[in-house]
């Protein structure tokens, strides 16, 4: 009996601090050749874990969750992480590559001097759509209206899926209605709930991650998503030789930006890979190779000239300076927000 | 011959350990969130430390505010009674499919029944999410079942309709999963009936729809009650369902208890309603045992 | 057949059918050979052969195993005493102890463990799982195992003792074998519970210890591929086998519940 317990236990012993990164990520956002060549360059194996939404990071975190080397929060909530303890501060010596990134993105509010993070990549909080369905019923596609008018929405209803995200639906409810993301005015959140809740009966579901597959397959025509995740469902509707393609439509109210951001866990079992993964992702060809293949935004100037031309115009994914105006990024809330905001979000769900 | 003493002994040697587990694993992270639901949530989520910096050694940090704000915002409660109405529709409809089967099954000769059953319970051993993605594939807009079904509404002129998302899902998912629920104990109940019941009831004229009502249906109430709390209880707290095959509307009281730790982080409020649920819960099994014991008498 | 058990016989008819026939889907469309599970495309292997391809899902399945195995292994030999103390002793807080875990909805025990091993500073992972899933594992094995010592002749046990055995060789060399497939039966119980759980396993899980209801779940939620019907009926098929070898030795156990 003796012998068998101790078999397990050394069965089970390999998970401790092997030659493994523990990448924790959002689902779909690296290219799995990156993963295999950094794996042979750093003759280590690249364990995934994935994400969906910023919150899920935080509550495992907040849960104690420990093994983790590296992690891929927004920006807007690495200060928060910092102060919460969960993250070690960068040696930015180890990091040659850092020299790559474009001056715009670094020394941001939430994270002066880049003290805790390395930019990553950018995505922005858009709409996705079929071209073809949305032609046949003769609907533009350029503004939030095309998610919260109930006009629209009766043409397109139960084929329509939103962010499952309270802090994403509250802000492009708030950007539909002219307000900027980061109100926090008690009477605007009332409004905007109002106007969820107005276009909620219209909408299928609120998906996370999985409106990836259903556009692909062309069960959803309509998404509230991230612009790399609508890339990678028309690459999905294309490999599948659909009729139709899918596009990102930014709408002109404005949009939520994200720039993602690399860090290192605090209770990191191997900060030592977690410095060369990230080296890895800040040299061009891998930045690139993101990019290229999910879709991404990129702040990464070794990176734009290995980008393919055809990702280069799509304005979702490069906003020229116009557009650019019109977005804006999520500051973090402090606890009474997130309490409030939490119970408009649960009134949501209920109604 | 043996003592007192020295089976007392026993008692505690046996009975010992596995009462010592669960105390440690089970009673006490039960009271640790009872505790849970007094203190404030931590800056960054999770719990608040349980002493604040205070003079003279640390001041005890609790509130009945989490209460306060249950019992004051009206939305929770309303939620609690949805999820009720899911569990009691649930409940209903598994009574309605099971009782046949249950009867069937207790009429059967004797060599058939345990086959029987065992064929009812199969289906509760395999995994309970294969269970639930089962009804994903059947009730999805691009299965066969619904294609025919919207074809079958086109000849006659009406609408096509989506199954999938919405609380009709919800409800086909429940009862899914918690059919062998209540056909076990339906069946270990109706298979205790005397025959000789109904006989004496057949000569003295009533008819089958009678004799039934009357005579059948009285005598299965125990069952029907245990049935009906086997399927109830844990009905109430499923957050899996609601999730997967609900779409935006239909979220049970779990899917909140799930975001309040998993999502929003507000540990304490998430402890809260679990208080209410577990109080729920034991309320109902109670009144299941009272009823049942009533009606033996 | 009268008309009024014709009624019964569609009825009960139909109850099995809606029990079986998702089930039956869900296999069948595992080998269905397209990316949709719509129509019918051609026969196909292609996705269990994916599926041993897939790390994570292997992953997932060896964490399960180790978790169920080690789960039932420490829930049997507790739950058997445990069972034994309440046919034998008078006991109040245990048997309430036992089966308030089955009775209770499951997130409740998820969460409270969660915070439990949380303010704890125990890490999540296979270990919590582990001791998480005993905890509900205990109380089918105790009631397995009582049912079974009820039903058991005493006057074995009786004419052991008269013989001069002591208590403890009365139970190894008597009691014991004669309980034995009403032990197994609830090993083998405990051990399905185990590897199908999904509520506490979600809540008590950490880095790296998914186990193969966890990865289910987020294949379901995020892509949904008939790679999730290969691994359905994969796990269908072990759960199966198990529960009959279960209800052959011990044919009134899955009915203690």
């Amino acid at each position: 009996m003796r012998k068998l317990l101790s078999l397990l236990l050394f069965a089970s012993l390999p998970a401790l601090a092997a030659d493994e990164l523990h990448l924790y990520n959002w689902n779909d956002y690296i290219a799995p050749d990156s993963v295999k060549s950094f794996e042979a360059q750093c003759k280590c194996k690249v364990v995934q874990d994935f994400y969906g939404d910023n919150e899920e990071l935080l509550a495992k975190l907040a849960a104690g969750a420990k093994g983790y080397d590296v992690m891929v929060p927004t920006s807007n909530y690495v200060a928060g992480m910092a102060k919460a303890g969960w993250l070690q501060p960068l040696d930015k010596g180890k990091l040659p590559n850092f020299k790559n990134l474009m001056p715009t993105y670094l020394n941001t509010e939430f994270d002066p001097g880049n003290k805790y993070s390395v930019p990553y990549a950018m995505s922005i909080t858009l709409i996705g759509y079929n071209d073809q369905k949305l032609k046949e019923l003769g609907i533009t596609v350029d503004s939030w209206a095309v998610i919260f008018d109930p006009k629209i929405l009766q043409k397109i209803k139960g084929k329509v899926t939103v962010l499952d995200s309270q802090a994403e639906v509250m802000a492009a409810a708030l950007k539909y209605l002219g307000y900027s993301v980061n109100d926090r005015d008690p009477a605007h959140w009332k409004q905007a709930k109002e106007t969820i809740l107005k276009a909620k009966p219209y909408w299928a579901a609120f998906m996370a991650q999985g409106y990836i597959k259903e556009l692909s397959t062309g069960n959803i025509w309509v998404v509230h998503g991230y612009s790399n995740d609508i890339f990678q469902a028309d690459t999905g509707a294309q490999e599948a030789r659909q009729k139709f393609r899918i596009r990102h439509a930014l709408p002109k109210e404005g949009a939520v930006l994200a720039l993602d951001a690399m860090v290192i866990a605090k209770t990191a079992p191997r900060p030592d890979l977690a410095y060369q993964f990230i080296n890895f992702m800040l040299d061009g060809k891998n930045s690139a190779a993101l990019t290229n293949i999910t879709g991404s935004g990129n702040p990464n100037a070794e990176a734009m000239q290995f980008i393919k031309p055809e990702i280069k115009s799509i304005k979702a994914v490069f906003p020229d300076a116009e557009s650019a105006k019109r977005l804006e990024q999520l500051k973090d809330m402090n606890k009474k927000e997130r309490q409030q905001l939490n119970r408009i979000w649960t009134e949501i769900k209920a109604k | 011959m043996t003592t007192t003493k020295s089976q007392r002994l026993h008692k505690w040697l046996i009975g010992g350990p596995p009462l010592a587990y669960l105390v440690v694993f089970f009673a006490i992270p039960v009271l640790i969130m009872v505790l849970a639901s007094f203190r404030n949530p931590g800056e960054f989520g999770g719990l608040a430390p349980l002493f604040t910096e205070g003079e003279g050694g640390g001041q005890l940090d609790l509130t009945t505010e989490n209460y306060g704000r249950f019992f004051s915002d009206f939305l929770y409660t309303e939620l609690f009674l949805k999820s009720f109405a899911y569990a009691a529709i649930t409940t209903f409809v598994c009574l309605v499919i099971a009782y046949p089967l249950a009867m069937l099954i207790a009429r059967s000769p004797k060599k058939h029944r345990d086959l029987l059953v065992l064929l009812v319970i199969l289906p509760f051993w395999s995994n309970f999410l294969i269970r639930v993605y089962a009804w994903m594939i059947i009730l999805g807009p691009q299965s066969v079942f619904v294609t025919a079904l919207n074809n079958v509404l086109g000849l006659l002129g009406l609408e096509p309709v989506t199954l999938l998302y919405t609380p009709f899902a919800v409800i086909v998912g429940l009862v899914y999963v918690h059919l062998p629920f209540m056909v076990l104990p339906l069946y270990a109940n109706l298979e205790k009936h005397d025959p000789a019941l109904l006989d004496a009831a057949q000569d003295l004229g009533a008819n089958a729809w009678w004799r039934f009502w009357r005579v059948t249906f009285p005598l299965s109430l125990p069952g029907v009650y245990a049935g009906a709390a086997l399927v109830f209880i844990p009905a109430l707290g499923i957050f899996a369902i609601p999730d997967i095959l609900g779409g935006t509307g239909g979220i049970m009281i779990g899917n909140v208890i799930k975001q309040q730790f998993l999502d929003t982080r507000d540990w304490p409020f998430g402890s809260v309603l679990s208080m209410v649920l577990t109080v729920m819960a034991v309320g109902i099994a109670g009144l299941a045992a009272w009823v049942a014991r009533r009606s033996r008498t | 057949m009268n008309r009024r058990s014709r009624a019964l016989w569609a009825a009960a008819i139909f109850a099995y059918a809606f029990l079986y026939a998702p089930l039956v889907i869900v296999v069948a469309y595992s080998f269905n050979d397209s990316k949709l599970n719509a129509e019918w495309v051609g026969f196909t292997l292609s996705w269990y052969g994916k599926l041993f391809h897939n790390e994570k899902m292997l992953q997932a399945a060896w964490n399960s195993l180790l978790i169920g195995i080690t789960a039932s292994a420490i829930s049997t030999v507790f739950g058997t005493m445990a069972g034994y103390a309440m046919y034998r002793f008078r006991m109040r807080l245990l048997p309430l102890l036992v089966l308030a875990p089955i009775a209770i909805p499951e997130i409740l025990m998820g969460v409270s463990l969660l915070i439990f091993f949380v303010l704890l500073n125990i890490t999540l992972g296979m270990v919590s799982i582990v001791l998480s899933h005993i905890a509900f594992c205990i109380g089918f094995v105790a009631i397995v195992v009582r049912s079974r010592l009820a039903g058991m002749d005493e006057s074995l046990t009786e004419a052991a003792r008269d013989l001069g055995a002591t208590p403890w060789q009365a139970f190894r060399l008597v009691t014991l074998p004669l309980i034995m497939p009403g032990v197994v039966a609830g090993a083998l119980m405990a051990f399905t519970l185990s590897i199908d759980d999904f509520v506490i396993t979600f809540f008590t899980a950490g880095v790296g210890s998914t186990t193969l209801p966890l990865q289910i779940y987020t294949m379901v939620k995020i892509a949904v591929t008939p790679e999730v019907n290969a691994v359905s009926t994969l796990l269908m098929m072990l759960t199966l086998a198990l529960i009959l070898i279960a209800s052959r030795l011990s044919p009134g156990a899955l009915r203690a519940q």
